[in-house]
């Protein structure tokens, strides 16, 4: 049963690591990203790259996580620049559409630099075995997630809710005209912004990588996993992405325990569910 | 397409104009596309017949987007419904009752999408609806993936193509041109029954309800009973195709309700045309011929043609159809519709 809880909640935390990068651009810019999996993958691609078949110990994975976070943040800024910006102020399936266009892109350019077959890593030494709770054997590497997890959510929760930077992107999000007025550079940050979102992408991929099969369609089983946490818990809404990715790992265990002949189905099922009780999200939807 | 108060004003003078342009181009695509099997390999047929079958799904679609505004990213699932409706009754050996299969299959597909739009219409527009769709699509390809019965995750192989017994004589469908004759005979049914839909009376109360909702309800249209309806005949229109496409490919798997299935209606409308009956079709024959022209580049293709949606999208958001329209305007001004 422990055993089961805590790998729904690694699951669970894995998908919001995804989904809070997703959030956070669809505060700023109102953009459901198709493309959040592709460059979540990039990362993950970079990251094996940088670290071979085994990062050396856990900085050195978190270090080229980081660093892979930024390539893919500059990505995200020519992908605001040429794409995303030009779209301002036209109908929302056109934006969708372009996203899928540039998911498409990415993918493409996985496919042709890494090639199509399948890289696994290792966990570096240190969370390569388990731990011993209560009588349950855990693997390590899933602790390590859930404390990335939670990390995350702490320094974005208080970036976005505690500090001036956070305070200047919400204002920007709820009336970018007005906040312009006030003599703050809009477009600034709203690029800031974007690339913080694309950036965070790829620091997913880095610190996921490990125990991943890594192929070309490892974003979408991902994207829509964050897709669902983020409409679940309110589109643009941190804090609901949060319980969101804490709900979908209670449901996630529910369906391993009871029903283990169909993995993963019910969390569909949970998602219609309380996509119908609440519309807009359950903490619902918010402008950052 | 062809507006004949247009027609009307300009035809009799004007040796050539405009429609009489397209309808020449249209006579002989459908000319070349019923002459196929003389023309190429099965290879190619496969390709073209696959093609056709899709156009028809995307068509139906687009009346969904195009004349009720709303977007679905889960037809694929309704697709793959009619599939396996067809899949399981020809297995079974029900083959001489090809055609009330296809029947059973396209109201199961209604069937299905009217739960679904009942619910979730109502309550959900936009990015939302398109999200429920897709993970509700997600959710059929993941049950299907687990079902054992249905082949689990490697699907239903070897479905025989059907001999069809009328009353007076009997249709052989086993070869490949056979049933590619079929495929045409049910594209151009299908694509006349949806063209007669979206120029009756039912396309003008959707595109009155996509126009402005508030005005159309002020004169007494039904908007959500109106948006179920469009919702309903895409969903039988997807399955239908489905239930053609099961023994045209032989083979039914789970990844007919993926995200790939469901986004290409989107893709084809986009490139062919947005908010013309014709653009599916267009932009599936196109995307056909990017597909087959790019096939031996991995990688290489999803750019190309992430490439060339990202260039619909920014610079000619008319797709194929609104770029050609305005190309021949400017070349013969005054000749045509404006």
């Amino acid at each position: 049963m422990l055993f089961t809880l805590i790998n729904s909640l690694t699951l669970g935390m894995a998908v919001f690591l995804v989904a809070a990068g997703l959030t956070l651009i669809f505060g700023i810019m109102r953009i459901l990203n198709f493309a959040h999996g592709a460059f979540f993958m990039l990362g993950a691609y970079l990251t094996s790259t940088m670290v071979q078949d085994m990062p050396g110990s856990v900085w050195i994975l978190i270090g080229t996580a980081l660093v892979a976070g930024v390539i893919v943040g500059l990505f995200g800024l020519a992908v605001q620049h040429f794409v995303l910006s030009k779209l301002d102020g036209i109908d929302e399936h056109f934006m969708l559409i372009a996203t899928y266009a540039v998911m498409l892109m990415t993918v493409g350019g996985i496919k042709s630099v890494w090639g199509l077959e399948f890289h696994s890593v290792d966990p570096p030494p240190g969370l390569d075995l388990g731990v011993d709770i209560f009588g349950t054997f855990v693997p390590s590497f899933s602790l390590f997630i859930i404390c990335a997890g939670g990390v995350v959510f702490l320094i974005l929760d208080y970036v976005i809710h505690r500090s001036w930077a956070g305070k200047l992107a919400v204002a920007i999000a709820r009336d970018n005209w007005t906040t312009n007025l006030m003599g703050v550079n809009g477009p600034l940050g709203t690029k800031i912004v974007v690339a913080a979102s694309f950036a965070l992408a790829g620091l997913a991929g880095g610190l996921l990588l490990p125990n991943q099969t890594l192929s070309p369609a490892l974003g979408d089983t991902f994207l829509l996993m964050a897709f669902i946490t983020i409409v679940i818990g309110g589109l643009g809404n941190i804090r609901g992405a949060f319980v969101a990715a804490l709900i979908i790992a209670v449901i996630d265990g529910l369906n391993t325990y009871f029903l283990p002949s169909f993995p993963g189905v019910i969390i569909y099922v949970g998602m219609v569910a309380c996509l119908l009780l609440w519309p807009n999200g359950i903490l619902g939807e918010s402008r950052l | 397409m062809s507006s004949s108060v247009a027609e009307r004003h300009s035809g009799r003078e004007q040796a050539l104009t405009l429609s009489q342009i397209n309808r020449v181009l249209f006579v002989a695509a459908a000319v070349i596309i019923a002459a196929m099997p003389y023309l190429t390999n099965s290879g190619l047929l496969y390709l073209v017949g696959t093609t056709l079958i899709l156009a028809v799904y995307s068509v139906g679609w687009n009346f969904l987007f195009s004349w009720a505004g709303l977007a679905s990213f889960g037809s694929g699932g309704l697709f793959c419904i009619g599939a396996y409706v067809s899949a399981v009754a020809l297995r079974a050996g029900w083959e001489q009752y090809f055609l009330l299969v296809i029947v059973v299959a396209t109201l199961a597909g209604a069937a299905v999408a009217f739960l679904v739009g009942f619910v979730a219409l109502r309550r959900t527009s936009g990015i939302f609806l398109a999200i429920l769709t897709l993970s509700l699509a997600e959710l059929l390809r993941h049950t299907l993936m687990h079902t054992r019965w249905l082949g689990s995750e490697d699907g239903l192989p070897n479905i025989t193509r059907p001999t069809v017994s009328f009353i007076f004589f009997e249709l052989n469908l086993k070869s490949g041109p056979a049933y590619y004759w079929f495929i045409c005979a049910f594209a151009v049914v299908m694509l006349g029954i949806c063209w007669w839909l979206s120029h009756g009376p039912l396309g003008r109360r959707l595109q009155a309800v996509r126009y402005d909702i508030e005005r159309a309800s002020f004169v007494g249209i039904d908007v959500h009973r109106n948006r179920l309806l469009a919702f309903v005949i895409s969903g039988a229109v997807a399955a239908c195709a489905g239930a053609v496409y099961a023994p045209w490919a032989q083979i039914v798997t789970p990844e007919l309700s993926g995200m790939i299935r469901s986004t290409q209606p989107i893709l084809f409308t986009l490139l062919g045309g947005l908010h013309s009956f014709w653009g599916p079709v267009v932009g599936a024959f196109a995307f056909m011929g990017i597909d087959y022209a790019t096939r031996t580049l991995i990688g290489i293709q999803e750019i190309i043609t992430g490439g060339i949606l990202l260039g619909v999208i920014l610079v000619f958001r008319g797709g194929i159809v609104g770029s050609w329209n305005a190309l021949l305007a400017r070349i013969f001004p005054g000749r045509g519709e404006q």
